[in-house]
């Protein structure tokens, strides 16, 4: 019958159970006792606790490649319910096995562990988050990011969705602790897109969008979800980019809602609010689907119950509202989700045109005055892959930089209940210069890797969408049957 | 990528027919033949099928699951993977991937009404074990593309989306599936195979429409050959085969 056995498919993982049990914590001891599979790794520590399970910090120990390279595993919890491997899991594999970009997360291995039916998911490590980075901003250090960061980030940010939205991937839970920058290293200040336990596929679901479940944290939640809209689209992820960015701007969530916990799928009235004192009313002449919407025919008393008069996005993020910045955050704040900016439109905003530039570091920069060193991940190094805790103390893991922000163990306040995840591999070089390639449409052909942007993809030849594929299949003249076409989300919203 | 076929998984593992048409070591020292293996993925096909008119998911879940089912025994023996235990987990498997979660005490409940005999005699435990082991033997990758979605396209494109057409193209597809070309050729060539087929018995002239497409035609009139093929040979199976078969296995 089958072991339990270690599968590696990209990246040279080694053979595990060889080389020095160079142990960091001290309960790897029963190492004898451990999968196969698992002996290739130090624990490190516990990083990370959500609903779905555990994430933990280890090193690679093979003795030839990749030695001492930081790995993130996401251990899923086994179903209560008697229901196997759960479907968030299946999903996030499903999708993160198909999908290979710089700007998202890199899943580099996949184990199962048939003893007690457990399954984990091995991440490239990423020591920070924009979760993080803001708040060491606004408690720590005292300063905005700078101007150079926060394009570098956005642009990263922007670059990864403007992938998975190409290929028909919403992620539905964009907020800043799913935003992974790589620390120290070869991909120093690089994005990663993580966490997709919601994502969807959204070209052909099965069941309207909105079924299973409530999606996207409430404070990055868009309009259109907020008032009850069934079938959504990647606009959603848009309008938490924008509110993303406002938060690298000001350090301070911007809609910062009460979340309505009971019954399921509450109406989210405080929320709705926040982002009309703000932005105003939406209104049927600007948003014509809008009386379309169940929550504003069924709350529309509660929803005009104030009035705002004052309203400014401007005054909030401090920018003149003639700025290109300030531009590009009001595109995609637009209410109506088939005038918000898209992922592809936003690369080519002026702002990514402008000085300074956004470069592949986004933590160092020559227009950066002082690089900060942000905290690294606090690591409870007192827990097993069991998450069963040992009378080890806790002690944060340094790799240099400050520990000022680590707090002991998974109990204090940067222990949130959400994912805090990993990084990744590729080695493609990003064009700081708004990726005049996605501009392109000679070269998006049936060959991988003919995209100068390494992004292994073609918007051309996919049989499997829609008008392209008639039009593709339609073409006698092979010069014309070749070229690319751009991506027609705004064309295919609601 | 995950919606779109040519950089997709599925694409990058098609495989040539002669790789699908490997019996197992371990099966063939039982004695399961070329014939007996195709027998036995046709039948857990059907099966897989059956059982999900029970628990009531859509087509794409079963086309899904019969993919599952196909892929996995590109690289496992049906000695040590007992497909009476994989087809109703790659249904199982395939309800999560696609959305449509099935609860595993409902499928175990219909597969005992299914078939009453021992050897179908699997509890939820069993399921549940063998869905990683799928999952394992799948190489985690689980993204399937079908022919309906280009055939529903084609045929409008062709401008034979009526009820007649429409209806019999579908249930050609549906028995593509008793069959490994999901293995072997993009869905989309399997979709024109099937239209082709369908043009060929209804008399709709598509030869123009045909020329236009750019396409390998002699692919897709070998896809249909292959198809025609499977109609006649099926009429010679009779269910002692089946179980002739199914009982090497599990003597």
């Amino acid at each position: 019958m089958l072991r339990s056995q270690p599968i590696s498919w990209d990246s040279k993982m080694g053979d595990g159970n060889s080389g020095s049990n160079r142990t960091l914590s001290g309960n790897n001891n029963n190492s004898s006792n451990k999968p196969e599979w698992l002996q290739q790794y130090d624990l490190i520590g516990k990083i990370g606790e959500g609903t779905y399970g555990l994430v933990f910090l280890a090193r690679i120990k093979s003795p030839t490649t990749n030695r001492g390279k930081s790995i993130a595993i996401k251990k899923f919890k086994q179903s209560k319910d008697g229901d196997g491997v759960s479907p968030t899991a299946i999903r996030e594999i499903m999708l993160l096995r198909e999908i290979s970009h710089e700007n998202v997360v890199k899943l580099v291995n996949v184990h199962i562990n048939h003893a007690d039916m457990s399954l984990y998911l091995a991440f490239d490590y990423a020591e920070h988050d924009l979760y993080e980075i803001i708040r060491h901003h606004r408690d720590k250090v005292n300063h905005s990011i700078s101007q150079y960061t926060v394009k570098s980030l956005l642009w990263q940010l922007l670059n990864g969705l403007n992938y998975l939205h190409s290929n028909w991937i919403i992620h539905r839970d964009l907020k800043p602790s799913n935003i992974l920058v790589m620390g120290e290293g070869e991909e120093q200040g690089v994005v990663k897109i993580a966490d997709f336990g919601l994502a969807r596929i959204y070209q052909a679901p099965l069941k309207p969008l909105s079924d299973n479940g409530v999606v996207v944290t409430i404070w990055y939640r868009a309009p259109e979800l907020l008032l009850g809209a069934k079938h959504y689209t990647s606009a959603v992820d848009m309008w938490a980019v924008g509110c993303i960015f406002a938060e690298l701007l000001t350090l301070k969530p911007l809609f910062q809602g009460a979340e309505v916990k009971a019954p399921p799928n509450p109406f989210q009235l405080d929320q709705l609010d926040k982002i009309f004192k703000v932005l105003g009313h939406p209104t049927p002449e600007k948003w014509p689907t809008l009386p379309n919407l169940p929550h504003w025919q069924q709350d529309l008393q509660h929803i005009q119950g104030h009035k705002y008069d004052n309203t400014g996005l401007n005054s909030v993020v401090h920018l003149s509202t003639k700025s290109p910045p300030y531009d590009l955050l009001s595109k995609m704040l637009e209410y109506d989700p088939r005038k918000r900016i898209t992922a592809q439109q936003a690369l080519e905003h002026e702002y990514f045109r402008i000085e300074p530039l956004p470069g592949r570091n986004a933590l160092v920069g020559p227009s950066v005055e002082k690089v900060v060193n942000y905290p690294t991940r606090p690591v409870d190094t007192t827990t097993d892959f069991e998450g069963t805790t040992s009378l080890q103390p806790s002690q944060p893991v340094s790799s240099g930089n400050a520990v000022s922000g680590s707090m002991p163990g998974t109990h204090g306040g940067t222990m949130r209940s959400v994912p805090r995840q990993m990084a990744v591999g590729g080695m493609q070089r990003m064009q700081p210069q708004g990726m005049p390639a996605y501009n392109l449409t000679s070269q998006a052909g049936m060959g991988v890797g003919m995209n100068p942007s390494g992004i292994p993809m073609q918007r051309g030849v996919s049989a499997q969408t829609h008008q392209q594929q008639q039009q593709q299949l339609r073409r006698k003249d092979p010069a014309m049957g070749m070229a690319g076409y751009p991506p027609q989300q705004k064309s295919r919203r609601m | 990528m995950a919606a779109n076929f040519w950089t997709s998984s599925h694409h990058k593992q098609l495989l040539d027919q002669e790789e699908v048409d490997v019996v197992h070591p371990l099966d063939k020292e039982r004695g399961i033949t070329l014939d007996d293996f195709k027998l036995i993925k046709m039948h857990m096909a059907t099966y897989i099928w059956r059982l999900a008119q029970f628990v009531k998911v859509r087509q794409r879940v079963v086309a899904t699951a019969v993919a599952y089912m196909r892929r996995v025994y590109t690289r496992k023996s049906m000695t040590e993977y007992d497909p009476r235990l994989v087809a109703p987990t790659c249904l199982y498997l395939a309800s999560k991937a696609e959305e449509s979660t099935v609860q595993a005490r409902l499928l175990v409940f219909y597969l005992k009404k299914l078939y009453a005999d021992e050897k179908h005699r699997y509890e939820i435990k069993d399921i549940l074990e063998m869905e990683m082991k799928i999952l394992e033997a799948l190489n985690y990758y689980l993204v399937v593309f079908h022919p309906y979605r280009a055939l529903s396209q084609l045929l409008q494109d062709a401008g034979l989306n009526d009820i007649s057409m429409t209806q019999l193209t579908w249930g050609l597809v549906n028995d593509t599936y008793k069959m490994d070309l999901i293995l072997v050729h993009a869905p989309h060539l399997i979709a024109l195979a099937c239209l082709y087929i369908a043009s060929v018995l209804r008399e709709k002239d598509t030869t123009a429409w045909f020329e236009e497409l750019r396409v390998d035609m002699n692919v897709v009139k070998n896809i249909s050959m292959e198809i025609l093929d499977f109609y006649e040979n099926q009429r010679m199976i009779t269910d002692d085969r089946i179980i002739a078969a199914l009982s090497k296995l599990k003597p």
